[in-house]
């Protein structure tokens, strides 16, 4: 079983039952609850279907429940797998051309969909749809918050690293998913709110209903005043030749397996794109016992905070900038990446390009807002906010304050009497502050007292070391005036106690002080396994970008758990000291790539309906020859037409379009209909009889059997 | 100005066609339309059923023609369309539906139909797993089938954008300028035009664009809800049709399409009379539960996607193709009902071949569905 069992930070979930069950009539295990998706990886199987167009090997890709490209026979009906739990002795099949209808031919009796209702429908619970429900619910508002996860938290639920920010403001130095559970916590002590997890929602109609999947059983309808669309945001898909083979993935899925599931989804991966996404994905691998062979990106600079970027280049991780991927190649699944450089064009040059062997490549090309539902019910008239990704692309702790905002915007509206702080105004505004100025920090000179190095040497959002000094001597520098500025060490009055190095979100503090003329001692945080290290082995101490400096003893070990950080502390040579960061975890041979470039150069077989299969080259000719200048056009391809509503290409059209010489601006943008994900037909006429509706729920959304037929 | 021979106002599925057979004829054919693109009015709403399987004898002729040229488009131009020849099975569960279908298809025969009663055993082999109980048969028209409207409507598009027919989207009639009986000049958001024929393709928007030359049409859209299901293996090989009420609809019908998902939709009972398209939540619940107690597997397919689109009416359920007395120059092909996709095809040829001719041509489908008949009744299988 490919499972995570040694990991430095993430929990080992509470132990669930493991079950039986059949893969194309082949007996496996996996555990109870978890995503069937989840349970054929961790038994090693990434190949989970043939495309019913031409046999196309499929596997996972969003692990979401966004695109539909997992999806298997579930029982004899098709099913995607990432959303459907495993429960014992389910039969799951690998779809071959056309699944068979199953002939049950008894009567039915359809019942009319159960109805909720409330004031306020919370459409989202990661942190800007909690932070909204609190804020509502807080002001005596009957909220409905709907998930589509059986956890709610959002991403926060993937990120099992310390957040940036300040620790009053956002939880900046907690994990994410442990600020998930705290924001629950908070929404679950109002009885005028409720929730619906495991539930997403399928549908607005422009009589003022939502119909929700709920457990992905049930189709019920749901009657509010007002809608908070906090529904996040998804992976772009990319285009190059072999984007749809097994193994090439969102970074999002890749911690949806690794960090929330603990299965060791591959061996070794590489990662397109440089943003705090790709840069994090990268650092989860790492601890996860996964190599991590390159990250590349198209741009001139990494796009991600550089403290971020520092815990992977100190690890040997190359980071190939003005790069692009040309080629994914292999037999059925992903064996090899190819990349090259790329001309002022975004050109690749092709004489510039490398390949690597690869069993997986991670997508992290940036996000698009969920925000069709926002879309619609603007156009429906219907009162509607919007907060987090749904709105802009931001870190989850800006997420949280522009919850909260949008949630008095929307009682303002509703004529509550409220005004928003602005002080909450311009948190949100610098929590999603890109980074700003690299300021190079000076040499420092060891003492005979503990004090602070910092590592972190450019302008971002954050200051946890700040307020965890229990002598307050770490200050920021006033430049900028907020929690952008950098820390520096105010004073002697250093203890070594080492909260500085724990609470830090970048690792990038240590704590040094000199033994004598030839020795000091450092503290250095550590986010690995370190149940390994004995005292006194001997450990390769890194500085910040990954030079080696010296094998040097650990003399003394200590996990904070409030961090769940490591402090490592070493007896090192007095002239490296303040340069030790890190200690080497992958070795630099991971990274080599092959003697000789190996790839086919075919950018038109990209695939960019994922669920129809159609392909770059097709949809060019197809504009060409009718041509076309709106979207909705597509359809006769069935470009959008699949199971996933052209969720997933429809942000890629755009570059389709120009590359047929159509300016994208002036082409007309396809239309959004319900449902937005595939419900049964039995499902929406299982009335309340469906499911175990609102199992997730201490549901008091109260209960009507209005019936849907009017 | 801009000059053609013919001005046709509405790129949709009676415009496209049209322009297509009048620009092979030769003819200067331009074509506006204020939708983006073709097909957007209610073309795109159309779930792709074709039949010759009417209780009127014009509507017969027209859709006969339709059935050859559609189901000819690949082998003619290489334009796959998606068409089956699936048949169309209007069932029967009662006493009263069978013998209504039984005296039509005297009528359905004389006009040359292909088309005949069959058995409850038939009617199972065509649809295994339909519900038997008080099955008593139905007609069966083996040559009526569907096709993706879509790809029709792209093929229309393209076939008559290289025989030479010049499209304008985006572009709005804003007023047409009468000059003793006849339209001089039609005015749009982007310029004026003058045609020898201007013909009011519009659909939905019909009514309103004929008010321009103070011409009142008894067309009225009323709001129809359809949904499309995931693709399975073939199950099903003919379009079902019930049109046996209920309490809260009118009849339903759904059909396989070429790509394996299952097609629907409902009328709604009382009509619902909007140009409002957006989806409703009622429309689900409404149609799935007659599906499904008509057809219990059913309950195993997953609904995708649905929409809402428009039927431009008239009072007895028949088109309006007319070429009315009040403007010389002024043809309508309006009012098709919701079965505008059907017709098309045929009408647009029917239609061209007019245009094209000595203006004398199809005079018994003009003498049938003139503007001035007195909309009595409704046609049975509307």
């Amino acid at each position: 079983m490919q499972r995570i069992s040694e990991h430095p930070v993430a929990d080992q979930r509470p132990a669930k039952p493991e079950v039986s069950f059949t893969f194309d009539g082949q007996s496996l295990r996996g555990l109870a609850g978890e995503a069937v998706s989840t349970a054929l990886f961790a038994n090693g199987i990434r190949t989970f279907s043939a495309h019913p167009k031409d046999d196309a090997p499929q596997g996972i890709f969003c692990a979401n429940g966004q695109c539909s490209q997992c999806s298997v026979l579930i029982d004899g009906v098709t099913r995607k797998s990432c959303v459907t739990p495993l429960a014992a002795g389910l039969d799951v099949r690998t779809i071959h051309g056309l699944p068979e209808l199953p002939a049950e031919d008894q009567a039915f009796t359809a019942q009319p969909p159960q109805s909720l209702s409330c004031e306020v429908l919370v459409i989202g619970g990661g942190p800007s749809g909690l932070a909204a429900a609190v804020e509502l619910a807080e002001r005596d508002f009957k909220v409905l918050l709907v998930d589509d996860k059986a956890e709610l938290g959002g991403k926060l639920v993937l990120q099992t690293h310390k957040f940036f920010g300040s620790e009053a403001d956002c939880y900046a130095g907690t994990r994410g998913y442990d600020i998930a559970k705290k924001l629950e916590a908070k929404l679950r002590a109002f009885p005028n709110a409720a929730i619906l997890a495991n539930s997403p929602v399928c549908g607005l109609y422009k009589d003022k209903k939502a119909a929700v999947y709920v457990d992905y059983a049930s189709y019920q309808l749901v009657d509010f005043e007002a809608i908070v669309v906090a529904s996040g945001a998804r992976e772009r898909s990319i285009l190059f030749k072999g984007n749809d083979l097994p193994g090439v993935y969102g970074a999002g899925a890749f911690q949806t397996l690794v960090n929330r599931d603990l299965v060791k989804a591959a061996q070794r991966v590489f990662v397109i794109g440089s943003g705090n996404v790709g840069l994090i994905g990268s650092y989860h691998a790492l601890q996860a016992g996964i190599a991590v062979v390159g990250i590349c990106e198209i741009l001139p600079k990494i796009n991600g905070y550089k403290v971020h970027a520092d815990k992977i280049i100190r690890m040997g991780v190359p980071v190939y900038l003005n790069t692009t991927v040309v080629a994914v190649e292999g037999n059925g699944k992903v064996e090899r990446v190819t990349i090259a450089e790329v001309d002022k064009n975004w050109q690749p040059l092709l004489d510039t390009a490398r390949s690597f062997e690869v069993d997986t490549v991670l997508v992290a090309a940036g996000l698009s807002p969920c925000d069709e539902f926002y879309k619609q019910a603007v156009k429906f008239g219907f009162t509607a906010v919007r907060a987090g990704d749904a709105e802009e692309i931001a870190e989850a702790s800006s997420a949280i304050f522009g919850g909260r905002i949008a949630a008095l915007s929307l009682a303002k509206v509703m004529g509550r009497n409220v005004s928003i702080d602005q002080a909450w105004l311009d948190k949100r505004e610098v929590l999603k502050s890109k980074p700003g100025a690299i300021i190079p920090r000076l040499p420092i000179q060891p003492s005979t007292s503990w004090q602070p190095i910092f590592f972190c040497d450019e302008e971002i959002p954050c200051n946890p070391c700040t307020t965890v000094c229990p002598t307050h001597s770490i200050k920021l520098k006033p430049k900028l005036g907020s929690i952008m500025d950098l820390p520096y060490f105010e004073g002697h009055d250093c203890r070594g106690c080492s909260a500085c190095v724990a609470a830090c979100p970048g690792l990038a503090v240590s704590l040094v002080r000199a033994l004598d003329e030839d020795f000091a001692e450092v503290q250095i945080p550590f986010e690995y396994p370190a149940d390994r290290f004995a005292i006194g082995d001997r450990l390769p101490l890194l500085d910040q970008y990954g030079q080696f400096l010296e094998d040097a003893p650990l003399v003394k070990k200590f996990h904070n758990k409030k961090y769940r950080t490591w402090i490592l502390t070493c007896k090192v040579s007095l002239n490296l000291a303040t340069r030790v960061i890190g200690v080497r975890i992958q070795q630099p041979t991971a990274t080599a790539p092959l003697a000789a470039a190996r790839f086919e150069y075919l950018p038109d077989e990209a695939i960019v309906c994922r669920c129809e299969r159609v392909s770059v080259g097709q949809i060019v000719r197809f504009i060409q020859e009718n041509a076309v200048t709106d979207v909705n056009q597509l359809k006769s391809l069935r470009v959008g037409m699949g199971a996933c509503g052209s969720k997933t290409c429809a942000v890629l059209l755009p570059q389709i379009f120009r590359k047929a010489g159509v300016d994208p601006a002036t082409v007309t943008a396809g239309t959004i209909r319900p449902l937005m994900l595939e419900v049964g037909l039995g499902e929406i006429l299982a009335g309340s009889g469906g499911a175990a509706a609102g199992t997730a729920t201490a549901a008091s959304a109260t209960t009507t059997s209005k019936g849907g037929l009017k | 100005m801009t000059s053609c021979d013919v001005l046709i106002l509405g790129a949709g599925s009676i415009g496209l066609p049209l322009a297509y057979y009048c620009a092979q004829a030769g003819l200067k054919t331009i074509v506006i339309e204020q939708e983006a693109s073709w097909g957007r009015g209610q073309n795109r709403a159309a779930i792709g059923g074709v039949r010759a399987t009417h209780s009127d004898p014009g509507k017969i002729k027209i859709c006969q023609e339709s059935i050859r040229i559609l189901s000819g488009l690949e082998r003619d131009h290489g334009l796959d369309v998606e068409w089956r020849s699936g048949g169309y099975l209007f069932v029967a569960y009662d006493e009263a539906r069978e013998s209504a279908f039984r005296q039509l298809l005297q009528t359905q025969k004389a006009a040359g139909l292909n088309i005949d009663w069959i058995s409850p055993e038939r009617v199972r082999q065509l649809s295994p797993g339909i519900r038997l109980d008080g099955l008593r048969g139905g007609t069966y028209s083996p040559e009526d089938g569907y096709c993706s409207p879509m790809m029709t409507s792209t093929a229309f598009h393209r076939l008559a954008w290289q025989a030479g027919a010049d499209f304008r989207f985006n572009e709005t009639v804003q007023a047409m300028r009468l000059d003793g009986g006849h339209i001089a000049s039609v005015q749009t958001t982007q310029g004026d035009y003058a045609a020898g024929r201007v013909v009011n393709a519009a659909g939905a928007s019909s009514a309103e664009l004929a008010s321009l030359v103070n011409l009142e049409i008894p067309v009225h859209p009323d709001a129809h809800e359809a949904g499309v299901t995931d693709p399975v293996a073939r199950f099903m090989e003919p379009m079902l049709v019930d049109i046996c009420p209920d309490e809260h609809s009118g009849n339903y019908y759904f059909y396989q399409a070429v790509t394996g998902q299952v097609v629907f939709c409902i009328t709604p009972k009382p009509q619902i009379w909007s140009v409002d398209t957006d989806n409703t939540s009622s429309f689900l619940p409404l149609v799935l539960k007659r599906m499904t107690a008509l057809y219990p597997r059913l309950r195993n397919l997953k609904v995708r996607r649905s929409w809402r689109g428009l039927y431009p009416m008239t009072p007895d359920g028949l088109p309006i193709i007319a070429e009315p007395q009040e403007i010389s120059n002024l043809v309508l092909a309006v009012g098709m009902c919701g079965q505008g996709f059907m017709l098309g095809p045929g009408l647009g040829k029917l239609l061209a071949e007019r245009l094209a001719g000595r203006g004398t041509e199809h005079q018994d489908l003009l003498d049938e569905f003139t503007l001035y008949r007195k909309f009595e009744g409704m046609e049975l299988l509307k």
